[in-house]
Formats: structure tokens, sequence, C-alpha cells
């Protein structure tokens, strides 16, 4: 009870007293606290000077009802969402959160004043990479389990007016090489989903060799992917994520979307597998704009 | 507790400086614990800047093509000969040579060498490796001894299993026929978080050919079975072993082996048929030192053992040690004898005994007295031409990214081959060879492409050679590039063209022979032991284009190629000189397609014309000037499928060859039950024998059926 006094104290200390009347209080939380998080925090801070840009471990805020209604909160983690999603509180920006997650925590529901920004890279740009990158893949292949299987309705929304057919396939036990190799026979190119039960560390080296051994270049899920051996990736690197939520914090809140993928991002591309696969490929910077020139069609 | 905002962002920032951008970066960077998968190491490259001419087979073809055996399938190769000696004894040679000395080729069933060590052969339908287990055929057209070391001569095949972790589940599969055909196969894998493992057990059989060309049945039936163990074991994140043992037992019928001197004598039996059994060990260990750097050791034991023996009967003569003094002496005066002693019967007045030495007289007259004293009477006695054939192979291989643009593959390795037969050796031979070799790939910016190498190898029976090879790409897009390949290559003589020591043994003889029941048949004959090395020089100018949008895969090739110092003398027991004075040319063009039209056509032409000149007759009958195969594979949707090949040779072996196959399959699941059923029927488009005068069958058609059940 003492600490929860001097905890409010001080939280209505900063909200009040510091800033002027138009700068808007940020505060960044998660249950995680690392250096890593409190860099992005001052990079926020730096970007917006005029604001009051904090991060505070999750364990030393308030309920949300008890946080001012014009401080915007960030979140950066699922930790913080649950906490969050307790009750009501002031517009919330979630960061690092995958479709998957948050169909494992909200199903469709999405909650009064959080806005969902994902993790995953955008469907439609992965999509028109893929398009870029190896023009005559018409059937586009999608490992999936029961967790994931709802990525293919978005996925197929965006393939649509590009041209492609979304070709599924479950895959219920990462051991049984069948399925893969079945959808990799029928298919062009396979696509990586963002999710960690099928594409992970462990499932990596065989899903890129099979793939490999087949003549297909997979494309996704991430960055780390493309390290490991994934042809090319749309991802969002720190700045990309300060740049997209510094744009988020300069509209009103009420005009926020209620789920959104991230306005700026970059591509990675893994030359060695390109050669191999005889697949021309620009440099990293230009296959991005590229890209992003199409959204603006 | 207190906030202290300052503390934190000197924490922060003391953070950043420590860690560099790394830690910030991983805030959004999904798993920096993802392994290194696609490394320089591992990645091949791409059709168009490979050094020289590949084919590739792949499983939906050598499904599609309905073939029962390897090397019906090489037929979809260009430029490559297909032959059968009889049923069960296919050749193949690329472009040419001796059809019935297939010695030129290496083949590897997953990097291990099956061409036997004693007798130069590959004995393809010994092989102990069911089509139903392979994976895809490389075939690499031309010389590639650096790669591959001597015997790639003329090309490499090389035969790849499917992965044991793309084997689960179980797979049962009946294949019945005309013509005797009786094969099955049966395999069931099953994985584990790190490794996995497949176990398959095949068996074949057929009859072979109907009939030789006087309508005589011919038997060549073949019968065997084999059983295969593959396994694949991640042991950490930088170590893996793959290992494999196989064995295959079968009976291959030969038409009785024995042709007497003398032309009333019966045959002692029906046929010299060969129990082939063979077994072979391998274990390869990968480990990843980085991302750059991978070493590989694979080893391999195998043993060939190779049991014929049949009862053969000739006159007593052909056992007298006199005789075989005198061919000793001098084989061309034993023909000469021979002559004689035929004139000796037909017109004993004009018959003068061969001029000669006084000791080859002296036998002769010994051996003339005998023939005097009844020794023309037949005698029957078990004849053998068994061998066992050893071998074990260590090789260690280091493939090193230096940079992204420059590749270095290098490697030592041992090899130990023995061939053991009292009948070819009189003993056992064994021979040592060591090799050192080193291959490195160059990008030179992202058109050019320079890759080179050398084998320097010591072969204790015949000796030190160096082989270099060269080949410059030029990409003019990643998909389309040219090349200019020069090669060196050498094949080893083998131990039976360098060091046979050729006597038959015949023992229970009945009735004895000059009061022994076992004696040693007159004619033998001697490798020379001093052989050189046959010398293949390569020029290639050849194109690799994929247009990818209209789904196409073009390569055209221009050849010209020289055999020096090449042996051409077949193996023989009698009158068995072999040298190095022949001489072999080929040039020509080659060229394959392979056409994805859509989702469920894909058309798929080979065709080679070959010119070529050979100072030595045996060379000059097997090559087909204008040979290739076209084939279409259609998915009809709703589970049929079909594949349409023609084959044809306009003269091999100075045979016409033209064959339709068709195959149609049905596929249906049944809850978690695939079945598969399929028809094939082979329709020849000619009458002409294969190969071989002898090779016949009853009818122009071939029909089998086959059944699949995968759960």
């Amino acid at each position: 009870m003492h600490y929860s006094w001097i905890r409010y104290w001080l939280l209505f200390c900063c909200l009040s007293c510091s800033l002027p009347l138009r700068a808007a209080e940020i505060i960044l939380s998660g249950a995680e606290d690392n250096p890593a998080i409190r860099a992005f925090s001052a990079a926020l801070a730096e970007l917006r000077p005029l604001d009051r840009v904090r991060f505070m471990p999750l364990a030393q805020l308030p309920s949300p009802t008890q946080i001012p209604a014009d401080t915007r909160l960030v979140l950066l983690d699922l930790q913080a969402l649950d906490w969050r999603l307790r009750t009501s509180g002031p517009p919330t920006l979630m960061l690092r959160i995958s479709r998957l997650h948050a169909q494992q925590r909200l199903g469709n529901r999405r909650p009064a004043h959080i806005s969902l920004l994902w993790s995953d890279p955008a469907p439609a740009r992965q999509l028109r990479l893929t398009r870029l990158l190896v023009p005559q893949a018409q059937r586009i292949g999608v490992l999936y389990d029961e967790h994931s299987q709802f990525l293919l309705d978005e996925l197929r929304r965006a393939a649509t007016p590009l041209g492609l057919e979304i070709v599924g396939q479950a895959w219920p036990d990462t051991h049984d090489n069948r399925p893969l190799l079945a959808l990799l026979q029928r298919t062009d190119l396979l696509y990586g989903v963002n999710d960690e039960d099928l594409f992970n560390p462990r499932t990596a080296k065989n899903l890129l060799l099979t793939s490999y051994a087949q003549q297909r270049a997979m494309i996704g899920p991430n960055s780390s992917f493309v390290r490991a051996g994934s042809l090319a990736s749309i991802y969002s690197d720190r700045q990309d994520w300060l740049n997209s939520l510094n744009q988020l914090l300069d509209q009103p809140p009420e005009s926020w979307p209620r789920s959104a993928y991230p306005a700026y991002f970059k591509v990675r591309g893994n030359r060695q597998v390109a050669r191999a696969l005889a697949i021309e490929l620009a440099d990293d910077a230009r296959l991005a704009q590229q890209v992003a020139e199409g959204e603006n069609l | 507790m207190a906030i202290n905002t300052r503390a934190s962002l000197h924490l922060t920032l003391l953070a950043l400086l420590a860690t560099g951008q790394v830690l910030a970066n991983d805030l959004f960077d999904s798993d920096s614990a993802m392994p290194e998968v696609l490394t320089a190491t591992r990645l091949k490259q791409s059709p168009a800047a490979v050094p020289g001419s590949v084919t590739v087979l792949d499983s939906a073809l050598i499904t599609a093509s309905g073939a029962r055996d390897i090397p019906e399938l090489l037929r979809l190769v260009p430029g490559m000969m297909v032959g059968y000696r009889n049923g069960n004894q296919a050749t193949a040679n690329y472009h040419g040579s001796n059809v019935t000395e297939a010695r030129r080729l290496q083949v590897l069933v997953d990097g291990r060498s099956v061409y036997r060590p004693g007798l130069a052969s590959v004995d393809w339908t010994d092989i102990p490796v069911a089509i139903e287990d392979i994976e895809r055929i490389e075939v690499f057209r031309g010389p590639n001894t650096v790669s591959y070391g001597a015997n790639a001569l003329m090309g490499v095949i090389n035969i790849l299993t499917r992965h044991p972790l793309d084997s689960r589940g179980t797979r049962l599969k009946t294949t019945q026929g005309q013509r005797g055909i009786h094969d099955w196969f049966a395999s069931h894998g099953s994985a584990w978080p790190d490794g996995a493992l497949r176990l398959s057990l095949s068996g074949l059989q057929d009859d072979g050919f109907d009939h030789d060309q006087f309508g005589r049945d011919y038997r060549d039936s073949r019968r065997l079975n084999r059983f295969n163990l593959s396994a694949s074991q991640q042991l950490d994140s930088r170590h893996s072993l793959d290992w494999q043992l196989a064995a295959k037992e079968g009976s291959n019928q030969r038409p009785y082996g024995y042709t007497p001197v003398f032309d009333a004598i019966a045959p002692g039996d029906k046929g010299s048929d060969v129990k082939a059994r063979d077994y072979a060990g391998s274990l390869r260990w990968t480990l990843d030192l980085s991302p750059e750097h991978s070493l590989h050791l694979q080893s391999s034991a195998q043993h060939w053992q190779r049991k014929q023996v049949w009862r053969a009967c000739e006159a007593e003569v052909a056992l007298s040690p006199e005789l075989g003094q005198l061919w000793d002496l001098n084989p061309f005066y034993v023909v000469k004898f021979g002559d004689y002693v035929k004139q000796l019967k037909s017109d004993p007045g004009t018959a003068v005994l061969p001029a000669g030495t006084a000791q080859e007289q002296t036998l002769a007259g010994a051996v003339l007295a005998q023939l005097d004293g009844g020794a023309t009477r037949p005698v029957c006695g078990d004849v053998s031409q068994s061998i066992r054939e050893t071998r074990y192979d260590f090789e260690l291989q280091d493939t090193l990214s230096l940079s992204d643009d420059l590749r270095l593959l290098s490697g030592l390795s041992y090899r130990y081959d023995q061939a053991d037969s009292e009948t070819y050796f009189n003993g056992a031979l064994s021979n040592h060879i060591w090799r050192l070799f080193g291959h490195l790939e160059w990008q030179l910016g992202a058109h050019w492409l320079v890759q080179g190498g050398a084998m320097l190898e010591d072969d204790q029976l015949s000796g030190s050679s160096l082989t270099p090879r060269i080949a410059v790409n030029y990409l003019i897009t990643p998909r389309h590039g040219l090349r200019a390949v020069y090669s060196e290559a050498v094949r080893s003589p083998d131990m039976y063209e360098n060091n046979v020591d050729w006597r038959y043994r015949v023992r229970n003889l009945q009735p004895q022979a000059f009061g022994q029941s076992s004696a040693t048949y007159f004619a033998r004959s001697r490798g020379p032991g001093n052989l050189d090395q046959e010398i293949m020089r390569s020029r290639e100018l050849g194109y690799n284009g994929s247009f990818a949008n209209a789904g196409i895969d073009l390569d055209i090739k221009l050849f010209y190629d020289e055999i020096h110092s090449m042996i051409s003398e077949p193996l023989r027991n009698d009158r068995f000189f072999p040298n190095n004075a022949n001489r072999m040319h080929f040039s020509g063009v080659e060229t394959q397609l392979d056409w994805q039209l859509g989702h469920a056509d894909r058309l798929r032409l080979s065709y080679a014309l070959v010119d070529f000149s050979a100072s030595s007759h045996l060379d000059r009958p097997l090559t087909a000037r204008h040979s290739g195969s076209a084939g279409w594979l259609r998915d009809w949707g709703q589970g049929w499928s079909s594949g349409l090949f023609y084959y044809g040779a306009d003269q091999l072996n100075q045979y016409h060859f033209e064959r339709l196959d068709l195959r149609v399959a049905k596929h249906m699941v049944i809850g978690t039950t695939a079945l598969e059923l399929a028809g094939v029927l082979q329709q020849r488009l000619d009458d002409e024998p294969m190969t071989w005068q002898e090779n016949r069958h009853d009818q122009r058609h071939l029909l089998y059926f086959s059944a699949e059940l995968d759960f």
C-alpha cells in the first residue's frame, strides 16, 4: 500500500507538473526491461522533443483506469497487453504483437482505444516482393497449423489482386516432411507465415534444405530466416518502428487504426541464395522502394 | 519504490554504448538464435553457372517414365547409349566406345562409387538400390575427374536416394506384368527430433529377352532381393551423421558359357548362371565449422560377390598340360596347330605340322600323341568364373567460402581395391589409390564465373596422373549463361586389363582327364602389367537458359572430345593383348528442353547428334548418330495423370531402336492412405533386336501394372 501511494504520487507529479500544456505524455511500458527497450524509448523521446516520453516498467504502472486519458500508452509486450485489456484506459499503441498472438488472445475482437501494430510482415507487401523477385511464381505454398490457419484468408485477399494463388497445406507435425514435400511439389514458392510453431530455429534447417533441394525459394517469414537462407523478406527494424510510431503519435488517437502494419519497412534479401536459385536480386533499398511504390497504386 | 528517471537514462546510454546496435535491434529481430542454413558451403551453382552439362532426372520424371530400372531412365539423357548384353546386363555408354565394355562412366549412389574395381564394369542389375528410393539422378555429361576421380572419363551418373527425413510413413508397391515381371517394394520411414531412418526392402524379377536369333529360348532372366537402411542424425548444431547399409542377393541367368573346340561335344549344363551378392555400408560425417567453412568425411566399404560355377564339357585334349605349355609359349602356334589338326581329319595328305621352334614342335608332337591316344573324348568338369571384390574408400572434403565470390573445394581421398578370383587373377590382387583435389569457383562481378581445378592421383598399379579442368561461364543474366570448358581426364586401366591372369581350373572331372580329377584349361591370358592410363581431352561450348515466364529450361552443348592411349580390347581369355594404341574422337551437338506448360502439362525433349571416328573397329558400332527422347507429362485432374515417352536412336550397335511408352496412373486418397494404380505400355516401333542380334522379344509390346499404397 505504501509503495502504491508513492507510485501514484510520482506519476501525478510526472504527468501534471513537468511539461508544457500542449505536450503529450507518452509512456512506453512492458514487463521486460532491458537496455534495448530503454534505448528505444530514448530514441523515441529524441524524435519527439515536445512530448514527454518515458519508459516505465509494467510493474510500476497503476491500473489503466488511473492513467490520465490524454496519456498515450505504447506497450511493448504481451503481458502489458494483458494488463491493458483488464479495464478501459488511455489510447494505446500495442507493438511487437503478431497476428497469431492477437488471434489467441482476442480472436476477432478489437478492443476500443487499442491499436494493434503487427509485427508480421504485411502479406500484401510480402506478396508484392514475391512477385518482383519471382515473377513466374503463380502458386504460393503456405504451411499452416491449427493456430495459423486463419492467416490464409488475409493472404488470399492480398494474393487475388496480384493474380497469385495461395495453396495451403496443414503441417501438424514438423517432424513429418511429407506435407512439406507435397506442398513444394505442387507450388512454385514457399511463403513463410509468422507462426513460431512452424518457423523457428529448430525447423529452419529442414525447411530451408528441403525447399532448396526442390529448387523452391522461400519468402519470409522474417529477416532472421533470410539470414538463415530464405530468399527475402519484408521487415521493420527499430528505425522503421520509431518512424511508424512517430507518424501515429502525430495523429489524434481517435484516428488511430484498430490494427495496422508499420508504415515503414525494409527488405532484406539473401544474395547467395538468389545466386544459387538464379534469381536476380536488386539491392535491398531499391526493392523496398519498389514494394512501397506498389502500395500507392 | 521510487522512479529514478535520470538513473534510467544513464543506464540506457551506458548499455547502448556497451552493447552497440545489436541489442537495440534485437527488440524487433524475431530470433537471433536462428542458424545459418543455406550457407555458401551448402549452396550449389545455378544451372546457368555450372561448369559443364548436367541432366537432372527428377522424381516426377522418374515416376512418369514408368521405368523399372536405372538404365531405362538413362535413355532420357542426351547422348547416352543404353544397350543390353542380355536381359540382365544393361550397358550405358556416353556417346559410345565398345558396347560390351562400358567402363568409362563413373556411377555413384549417394557419393559411393559402384564401379567394380576388378572387372571394370557397372552391374546395373545388381546395384542395391530400388528405383522407388531414388529422389533424382544427376548426370554430368563430360569428363570430371577433378571432382569424381579417375574413371569419370566420359561422364558421371550420380544417383541420389530420398533423404530419410522425406521418407516418413509406409509404402507398399507391387508391379506385375508380361515377360515375367514380378517386382515388389516395401519401405518404412520414421523420424525423431534430430534424426530419421528409412528401411526399404525390394525385389525384382523378369524373364529378360524371349528368344535368340535362331528362335531358341534365351536364358537371361533375373531375380533379386534388396535391403536398404538409410539414416540421418543431427548430432548438434554443427555435426551431422548420415549412414547407409545396403545388400542385394539375386540370380542372373546366363546361357551356357562355353563353346567347345570340338563341335560334337554336347553342353554339360543348361546355363552358367551368376549368383550375385552386393554389400555396402557408408558413413558420412559433416562438420559445419562456420557458415563459410565445412568439412565432411565420407567412408564406405563394399563387397561384390559373383558366384558363377557351371559344368562344362570339352575334349580331354583341352586339358592337356602340354597343350597349355604350348599356349604359354606361343598362342598363335596353337591356333595354327588347331588348323593342322582339322586338316588332318579332312585331308591328311596335305596336312603339315606348322613350323616352329624345337620346343613348340616337341610339345605339338606330344599333343598329337594324346589325340591319337583318344584325347578327343569328352570330359566334363566344374568351371568357375567366380570373383569377390572389395573396396574401402575414405574421402575428406573441405569447402571454404573465402568471400561471397570465391569458394574453394579441396580434399584428399584414399581407396583400397581388392579383387579375389582364382580364375581371373590366380588369387587376390589389390590396389591403393591416393587422390588430392582442389576446385576453385570465382565469381567476377555479376557476369563472369571462372571455375578451375586439378586432381593429382597416384594409382599403385598404373602410376600417377595430374588432370586439370577449367571452365568460364558468362552469365548474361542469372538465368542465362554461356560456358566454355576445357578438361582433361584419365582412366586408369582396371585390374583386369592390366593384371589379369586368367586360367580355368576345371574340377570334378568325369571321366578324369589324363588320370587327374582336376586340370587347367589350355588357353589362358595375362595382362601386360604396363598399360598406361587413357587420356581424354574435352572441349565444350554450351548455353543454359531458363525462360522463367514461359516455363522453359534449355541446354545446348557443342563438344569435341578426344581419347588417346585408348584400350579397346574386350575382356577375353584367348589372345588377349591389350594395348594403348587406339584413339577415338567425338564431336557433335546435344540439347535438352524442359517445358512446363501451365500447371498440368510438362514437355521434355532431348536430342544428340554425334559424329565420331575410332581407330579400333570394336569402338565403331555402338554410337548412334541421331538419338533422343520426347516426353509429355500431364496431370488430368481428379487423380489421373499420364506420361507419354518416345525414345529413338537411328542405330544403336547397328540396330535401329524406337519405342513409345505410355504410363497412366490414378491416384486416390482414402482417409490417410493414398493408393496409386498405374499401367505401363511399352510399344516398340520397329522389329529390330535390342543391341545384339540374340536380344529378341516375342511381341513388340510390353504391359505391366503397379499398385502402390502410401500411409
